[in-house]
């Protein structure tokens, strides 16, 4: 087999659809919480003096205008919206792809002020391509190339992520960063009180740069993984955005959606919808059902059809 | 390795397949993909977000020198003759401290534009006493081979009052 029809088949591997779906599910209830909670800079952004509106090379090629108070307004509940009617699973890439633009559109003007949050490219890719897979029900197991490369996509960029964060140190911090106080600045400027203990013991946050670049620079070799140690990696990941955000409370919210691309998502859902029906089955049999409710054995027609 | 699904103990259906048109913009796009964003790491700014390079954290600090940290003072209606601290937030002036810290040579030209973090501030807190000051801070914390030594200096780098 060629190169090319083996990097293909990886390319385009089937996935259950169920998976798809279940990462939908997950990516847009994340845009509700994201642009309600998380980050509502671009919201104040509408509040904020057009002077200090500097546009970025996409709002200079599609002629974005500043931010207004109607328009961040329009933005935010048009992501809102959007993400809640796609979450039916419902016309996927009609509203998947408004969900994109209005999400896009609302982060442009959030990083249109001279500060540009360096965790959410790879989201883009997320919202452009999990339309692309169409139909997608929570509990269709069938494996679909259109869902392996959505798949693929996102797990690419969230590991291009790790790759290229690795490659920004080295562009703009020189060989020498590990051996910097970069780690130290953070915790000066923005640590939390279980992170300032950190800076009378240098020796913690010198050696975590290089594990840091160390991890960056090798993340790639997680596709080269069997099933359960790429699931380890993920969750060390996931150990490590933890434990930054207990230590400088930044946390790249997007970016930890995107690498649960990596999981069997479908049998998450499946554990955890037995565990609600089981829960449900035995609040029902300890007689804990909420008055009027019917027990299936008990409801005329139970079980026909 | 796959990524496909594990141990169901089914019987695997066939794949759903796509043609070669549906494989072949997708390949493409990937490819383009790949280009803007290692293009946007290799030569690119911030402006080119998305494709801009991932530099969280990616400048070098000096194990011995200073750490900056921005700030800004103002004054009140209710206490015009004393600069207290406030905060550089969003929440507080529209923008946020990393947007303010970027625009200090143009702050320093024109302290003017200092009054438009009033005005925001007058529209998001109108219950607040009104700022009839404002002052842009620059705390120098002293760092010594990585340990902070405690020492702080303070720069006041441009100031506006309401005329």
């Amino acid at each position: 087999m060629s190169i090319g029809s083996r990097l293909a088949g990886w390319l385009f591997e089937p996935v259950p659809l169920a998976r798809v779906a279940v990462l939908r599910v997950l990516v847009f209830a994340f845009v509700i919480v994201d642009v309600l909670l998380l980050h509502t800079s671009g919201w104040y952004h509408g509040h904020a003096d057009p002077v200090w509106y500097e546009p970025l090379v996409m709002g200079e090629v599609l002629h974005l205008p500043p931010a207004s108070v109607l328009l961040v307004e329009v933005l935010k509940w048009g992501c809102v919206v959007a993400a809640a009617l796609a979450l039916s699973g419902r016309a996927p890439r009609l509203l998947g792809w408004t969900v994109a633009v209005c999400w896009v559109w609302y982060q442009y003007v959030a990083f249109s002020y001279g500060k540009v949050d360096h965790d959410r490219a790879d989201f883009v890719v997320a919202l452009a391509l999990l339309p692309t897979v169409g139909l997608a029900h929570l509990s269709d197991r069938r494996r679909s190339e259109a869902a392996g490369f959505a798949l693929r996509a996102v797990q690419l960029a969230a590991i291009a992520t790790y790759f290229l964060s690795a490659w920004a140190k080295i562009r703009f911090g020189g060989f020498e960063w590990v051996n910097s106080a970069t780690m130290v600045r953070a915790v000066v400027r923005r640590g939390t009180p279980w992170a300032e203990w950190l800076l009378d013991v240098p020796w913690t946050l010198h050696s975590f740069q290089w594990v840091l670049m160390a991890a960056e620079l090798t993340a790639p070799v997680i596709f080269l993984l069997s099933e359960r140690w790429r699931r380890r990696a993920v969750g060390a990941w996931f150990v490590f955005h933890a434990m930054t955000y207990a230590a400088i409370t930044i946390a790249f919210w997007p970016h930890l959606v995107m690498m649960l691309a990596f999981l069997p998502l479908e049998e998450y859902a499946d554990r955890l919808r037995a565990r609600t029906r089981s829960f449900v089955q035995r609040r029902v049999r300890s007689g804990a059902a909420p008055p009027g409710a019917s027990t299936p054995a008990s409801r005329p027609g139970a079980g026909v059809g | 390795m796959g990524q496909g699904e594990q141990g169901s103990g089914v019987a695997p259906s066939p794949p759903l397949r796509m043609g070669t048109v549906a494989k072949a913009w997708r390949a493409v796009l990937v490819v383009a993909l790949t280009l803007l964003f290692c293009a946007g790491s290799v030569v690119g700014d911030d402006h080119w977000w998305p494709f801009s390079p991932w530099r969280m954290f990616s400048t070098s600090q000096a194990a011995t020198g200073s750490v900056w940290s921005t700030g800004i003072e103002v004054r009140t209606a209710d206490a015009p003759d004393e600069w207290v601290h406030a905060s550089l937030t969003p929440e507080n002036v529209g923008v946020n401290r990393a947007e303010v810290e970027g625009r200090i040579p143009q702050i320093e030209a024109d302290p003017a534009r200092l009054g438009t973090l009033a005005r925001s501030h007058a529209r998001l807190r109108p219950d607040a006493p009104a700022w009839v000051g404002l002052r842009v801070v620059r705390h120098k914390i002293v760092v010594v081979d990585r340990v902070p030594t405690g020492e702080v200096e303070t720069d006041v780098l441009a100031e506006w009052s309401q005329p």
